[in-house]
């Protein structure tokens, strides 16, 4: 078990070194992110819907964005770099590979969506600071959702045909539920509403974490086993 | 006789009955008291969805299956009812707003039943498109394992967000849909239906297996 | 007071041949795929 994780600690770091080296791919999902925002910004009218009622969803079409870009991210640099074919000749286990992948995306998309959720108070003007810490802990949980098995489905997808287009179509039944969630939490902690009003979703989220993230480590071996 | 064979007779005799049940659901059963004709859809709809759904956990279970023996039969076999769970499921997705517009004035709604429905078609649909899209056969087998596995496993998760969603957001009901206590005749062409689709999907997929990747073995 | 039922057997029939549809041309595709030889 530590071996595992030292070894997912040490690919995931590889991973993000990489990428922060060249830095392009976080500064282009930066920038995406806050176009989108911007579009959202430009594209309402004040007067006619409250900010408080789109902003769930404006938040959550960007971190959907985000992760999206995340995990292109990831599967670009494996097609360019056939990174993987190495990895696995090297002594790691199939179960570390995962997590270290899944560690560096999460770690990408984090980043990207902190920077969203900065611009997207300072754009719309969203009082945050109260639910900070709730807030932060439903993006986390909805992130890993996608991002576990976006993860998974990305080693698959690398092989096929029309790669870049398999994705999303494989990986959009299984945003739903986070998404579906996550956008109803925030839409409650906006407005202000205790957390116990949104505790069943808090749990869906948090039992979606645990049995994908579980499932895609035992299920990641078959899909790069030779 | 050949499995293509014997799933061919299967599929005309269940195709048969099917018409068998047509003319009893329509003709022979009572309407029912408050919902109109409509309700009869309920005859045809439910079944369907039964066989998505068998269809969805029979793909499942035989990926669970090839991932722990590798058997490649497990394989064709969940690519065969993989297809066939698609045109139950399209059955089920047409049919489902059809009789929603009678009872929600809508033609969509995003009720617990419809969006599954929907999502579960995506995923036969996605299922189907990666198979077409990896051409080495034990790559492809393996890959379409996962992805069934993560398919039926997404499902109740699917139904809890939805059923969450809807006890915040019901929908507007117009009529009330068909109650849980149905007289005699009812209950007899429904479970008339559900063993004809039962049967329908047995023969679909004989002949579907039968057909492998298009090279037909006889079995 | 009596509710009036609505008359929507229009409905019942679009499902109905809806359904058929489907699963004929499905089944048809079936038998035609099944027949060539292998």
């Amino acid at each position: 078990m530590r071996e595992t994780l030292r070894h997912a600690w040490i690919i995931g770091r590889k991973d993000l070194l990489l990428e922060f080296r060249s830095r392009t791919a976080i500064l282009s999902a930066v920038v995406f992110t806050a176009l989108v925002l911007v579009i959202f910004e430009f594209g309402r009218d004040p007067t006619a819907v409250a900010t408080l009622d789109l902003a769930p969803s404006i938040l959550w079409v960007t971190f959907s964005f985000a992760a999206m870009l995340g995990l292109n991210r990831a599967f670009q640099s494996e097609l360019e770099n056939q990174a993987l074919d190495g990895l696995l000749l090297s002594p790691v286990s199939r179960v570390s590979l995962y997590w270290g992948k899944l560690l560096a995306n999460l770690a990408f998309v984090a980043v990207v969506e902190l920077v969203g959720l900065l611009l997207f108070t300072l754009f719309f003007n969203v009082p945050v600071g109260r639910i900070l810490a709730p807030l932060l802990g439903v993006i986390a949980l909805a992130t890993i959702g996608f991002i576990a098995v976006g993860t998974l489905f990305s080693a698959m997808v690398i092989r096929t045909r029309f790669a870049e287009l398999m994705l999303p179509v494989l990986l959009l039944p299984f945003l739903i539920p986070p998404l579906v969630g996550a956008v109803q939490v925030t839409a409650k902690l906006l407005a202000g509403r205790p957390l116990s009003e949104v505790g069943g979703w808090l749990r869906l989220l948090l039992a979606y974490d645990i049995v994908f993230v579980s499932l895609a480590s035992i299920l990641f071996p078959s899909t790069v086993t030779e | 006789m050949t499995l293509a064979q014997r799933g061919r007779w299967i599929t005309a005799v269940a195709l048969l009955l099917l018409a068998g049940v047509y003319v009893r659901a329509l003709v022979f059963t009572p309407e029912e008291a408050h919902q109109g004709l409509a309700q009869k859809i309920f005859y045809v709809h439910a079944p369907a969805a039964w066989s998505a759904m068998l269809s969805m956990g029979l793909v499942g279970l035989a990926s669970i299956l090839f991932l722990l023996i590798k058997d490649p039969r497990y394989d064709r076999f969940a690519a065969a009812s993989a297809e066939v769970g698609t045109a139950f499921s399209l059955v089920m997705l047409t049919t489902g707003p059809i009789w929603g517009k009678t009872i929600w004035g809508t033609w969509w709604t995003w009720d617990a039943r419809l969006t599954l429905t929907l999502f579960l078609f995506f995923l036969f649909l996605g299922y189907l498109l990666m198979r077409g899209a990896v051409t080495e056969p034990g790559l492809r087998a393996r890959y379409s394992a996962v992805l069934g596995i993560c398919g039926l496993v997404l499902l109740p998760f699917i139904h809890l967000s939805v059923y969450l969603f809807r006890t915040l957001h019901p929908a507007p009901i117009v009529l009330k849909p068909s109650a849980p206590s149905l007289p005699p005749e009812m209950l007899v062409t429904l479970l008339s239906s559900f063993a004809v689709f039962t049967l329908l999907y047995v023969g679909f997929v004989t002949m579907r297996y039968a057909i492998g990747d298009g090279g037909g073995i006889d079995a | 007071m009596p509710e009036a039922v609505p008359q929507n057997g229009a409905y019942m029939v679009a499902a109905y041949i809806d359904a058929a549809v489907i699963l004929l041309v499905y089944a048809l595709t079936l038998f035609r795929r099944s027949r060539r030889p292998s």
